[in-house]
């Protein structure tokens, strides 16, 4: 059982989120504005923030990075349809993960729990690091899927070991570009997309249907277990 | 001072000079009386011009030559003396009257002048006071009351049925409503007419609207001075026509304006303050839908309803021309298994082939707005097939083809170019609304990525919408 702040105003939606997570076993705790939600993560005991990007009092993005300056714990930021940059603007300031409205309660709880995971155990560096069937050791640059050795090409492998790192969070295309090219080449999308399509080619079962790397339309990659 | 009387006046002042010095020459001495003959010529020559000053000289001469030049009361003459006043005073006629005529020229012409510019204060007056349309008809009455007859005619209308204009007056009017010269009356473009037609505008501005003024009533040919002042008059009339049209031009552009606010406001509201309430009920929905199917049956509903949302909003982006694509290169896997994930409750009765391969190039697209056309073409195909749907791409001559079919009753092919409008709806064909919208969007979408989008008949007997994806071409990363 977790300690589950939720930051919402909608007392509906409050109500809602408050339900599936009890359901699921958590302990919801709720603030109605950003102020609370602040003093709430203060006073400590909080596993985990749901937090709603409209609130009424302070700039959602504002709270998260307050929250991120100080606390470690994984915050799930709750969005509308369509505010892609906004999506990217809170992933870019340490959120963990989004969900976007009207969501479901199934897909909530998976990214809560992963992202809960995630916290649980931070990885080192430079011991091979898995996620699903892929298992990637750094220090000699190999990799294996589902047992059998993989050959990745330097960016390939790049593109690959920040996804396995951050153990099924999204990471934005402008993150991965700039952690694999550079700041140079945050824009260029088109380099990403023919890497993973070459290592979705390399690592998946169907690459006509990929179930290993995701693509989140406008936004960046996950990797799904 | 003019005419007879100028004359009366240069030959007594003659008389009186050569009175009075014929009387008190041995006084005054001959030089003395001489200068006084210039006098009545300055006289004479600056009321009444050179004609009197002219004759107050010679007679001024002749007097001077008989009462004074010795010998006395005779023409007898001597010496140079009488031809040197002559000269002298016929000079000074002439120099006098020359100033006096520029002086007097200049005096009526600041007259003129005045009373022009006091007309024109009052037109610009009348123009510029209260609401244009009323003001302009204001000033067309004060045009008639001191200048007659008056009319507007709009470029390109002079009235065949206007009773007033002859032949002459109608080529008069079309000629300044072409080329922007003054026609008509008292011109010297046709003079013959009975009206004279000055353009609103100076040449080579926006318009060829017309005033036309009738000649004057008492006969007489309207004076260049006139027409100058009547022209001044028509281009004050033609700004404040413009400024008409510009107003009538502003306060269209606030209601569209205002009209652009409100479905801005709208749209805002729409995809964030609509979202929270259908939150609430998919999410309270999805909770039941596993213990009761009417449960099931009402989130599918709900779903639809939001899926309905983005159409509006998104039809709305394409109406208000705010729709700008970011093109990028876009593998149709994510978009088709995205689009496909979506939709899963809305396909899961049906059978779903999807054929489009992991290699196929790469394609130019906005990922965003390719996800909603496909969401759509998947959504309607559904909605119609009777138990199939398919999915199905090949890359070819530069694109990318992507196919949908369904297995249901097609598209007749008198409706296909209609199928893509807003709120097409095809006769018997309609087992399960959408929204209306959503095929226009596919079509508006694709317009906006530079993709086409057309629809045949599948094998299988219903409708085959195809979509054209051109390749991107990438750089080595």
């Amino acid at each position: 059982m977790s300690r589950i702040l939720i930051a919402e105003d909608e007392p509906a939606i409050r109500r809602l989120l408050g339900a599936i997570l009890t359901r699921a076993g958590h302990a919801p705790v709720f603030a109605e504005n950003g102020r609370e939600a602040l003093a709430v993560v203060e006073r400590g005991g909080i596993d985990a923030v749901l937090l709603d990007l409209g609130l009424p009092d302070r700039d959602g993005l504002e709270v998260l990075s307050a929250i991120r300056s100080r606390h470690a714990l994984p915050i799930l930021v709750v969005t509308a349809r369509g505010d892609t940059t906004e999506k990217i603007a809170a992933l870019d300031l340490g959120a963990d993960d989004y969900v976007t409205k009207p969501f479901d309660g199934d897909e909530l709880l998976a990214r809560l729990r992963s992202a809960l995971r995630r916290a649980g155990h931070a990885q080192q560096a430079d011991t091979p690091v898995s996620f699903g069937p892929v298992m990637l050791d750094a220090g000699r640059h190999e990799v294996t899927c589902r047992g059998a050795s993989v050959s990745l090409t330097p960016r390939e492998f790049a593109v690959l070991q920040a996804l396995v790192e951050a153990g099924g969070r999204v990471l934005t295309h402008a993150a991965l570009l700039e952690r694999v090219w550079g700041k140079a080449h945050i824009d260029d999308v088109d380099y990403l997309r023919v890497v993973v399509r070459a290592l979705r080619l390399k690592l998946e079962l169907d690459p006509s249907q990929p179930a290993l790397i995701r693509n989140e339309p406008g936004i960046g990659y996950r990797l799904v277990g | 001072m003019r005419g007879f009387g100028a004359y009366l006046l240069a030959l007594a002042a003659v008389a009186l000079v050569a009175a009075t010095t014929a009387l008190w020459l041995p006084m005054w001495g001959l030089a003395s009386a001489a200068l006084l003959f210039l006098l009545p010529v300055l006289l004479a020559s600056a009321r009444g011009g050179l004609g009197p000053g002219l004759l107050a000289a010679g007679t001024g001469a002749l007097a001077y030559n008989y009462f004074l030049l010795p010998p006395r009361f005779s023409f007898q003459v001597h010496g140079i003396d009488n031809v040197v006043s002559v000269i002298v005073l016929v000079a000074v006629a002439i120099v006098t009257s020359r100033l006096a005529d520029a002086l007097h020229a200049r005096k009526v012409e600041a007259e003129v002048r005045a009373v022009a510019s006091a007309q024109a204060a009052h037109f610009a007056a009348l123009l510029g006071n209260g609401e244009p349309d009323e003001a302009v008809a204001a000033a067309l009455d004060w045009l008639r009351d001191h200048y007659g007859p008056a009319q507007m005619l709009p470029m390109g209308q002079v009235p065949d049925a206007e009773p007033d204009f002859s032949t002459i007056d109608r080529s008069a009017a079309a000629w300044t409503m072409h080329n922007g010269d003054m026609t008509g009356h008292g011109t010297a473009i046709m003079p013959p007419a009975d009206w004279t037609f000055l353009p609103l505008s100076p040449r080579g501005q926006s318009g060829g609207d017309v005033l036309a003024v009738a000649r004057p009533a008492d006969g007489k040919t309207r004076s260049e001075t006139a027409l100058a002042q009547l022209q001044s008059l028509a281009w004050l009339l033609g700004q404040a026509r413009d400024r008409l049209a510009l107003d009538a031009e502003r306060r269209t552009r606030e209601r569209l304006e205002d009209r652009d606010a409100f479905r801005r406001a709208l749209l805002a509201s729409l995809a964030h303050d609509f979202r929270t309430p259908l939150t609430v009920v998919t999410g309270t929905l999805d909770r039941l839908a596993g213990a009761d199917e009417g449960a099931a049956e009402a989130l599918d509903e709900a779903r639809r309803l939001d899926r309905m949302m983005d159409d509006l909003i998104g039809a709305a982006r394409i109406e208000g021309g705010a729709l700008a694509p970011r093109l990028e290169a876009v593998d149709l896997v994510d978009i088709v298994g995205d689009a496909c994930a979506t939709l899963g409750k809305t396909l899961a009765p049906l059978t779903l082939d999807r054929d489009v391969a992991g290699d196929l190039p790469l394609v130019a697209a906005d990922p965003i707005l390719l996800r909603h056309v496909l969401i759509n073409l998947l959504d309607n195909a559904a909605r119609h097939a009777e138990s199939r749907v398919s999915i199905s791409a090949r890359a070819a001559d530069g694109a990318v083809n992507l196919r949908v079919r369904d297995d249901g009753p097609g598209v007749p092919p008198a409706e296909r170019a209609r199928i893509f409008e807003r709120f097409a709806r095809i006769e018997g064909n309609d087992r399960r609304g959408g929204s209306g919208l959503g095929l226009a969007i596919v079509k508006g979408f694709a317009d906006a990525m530079h993709m086409t989008v057309t629809i045949e008949e599948s094998p299988e007997g219903g409708a085959c919408f195809q979509l054209d994806l051109p390749i991107r071409r990438i750089e080595a990363p």
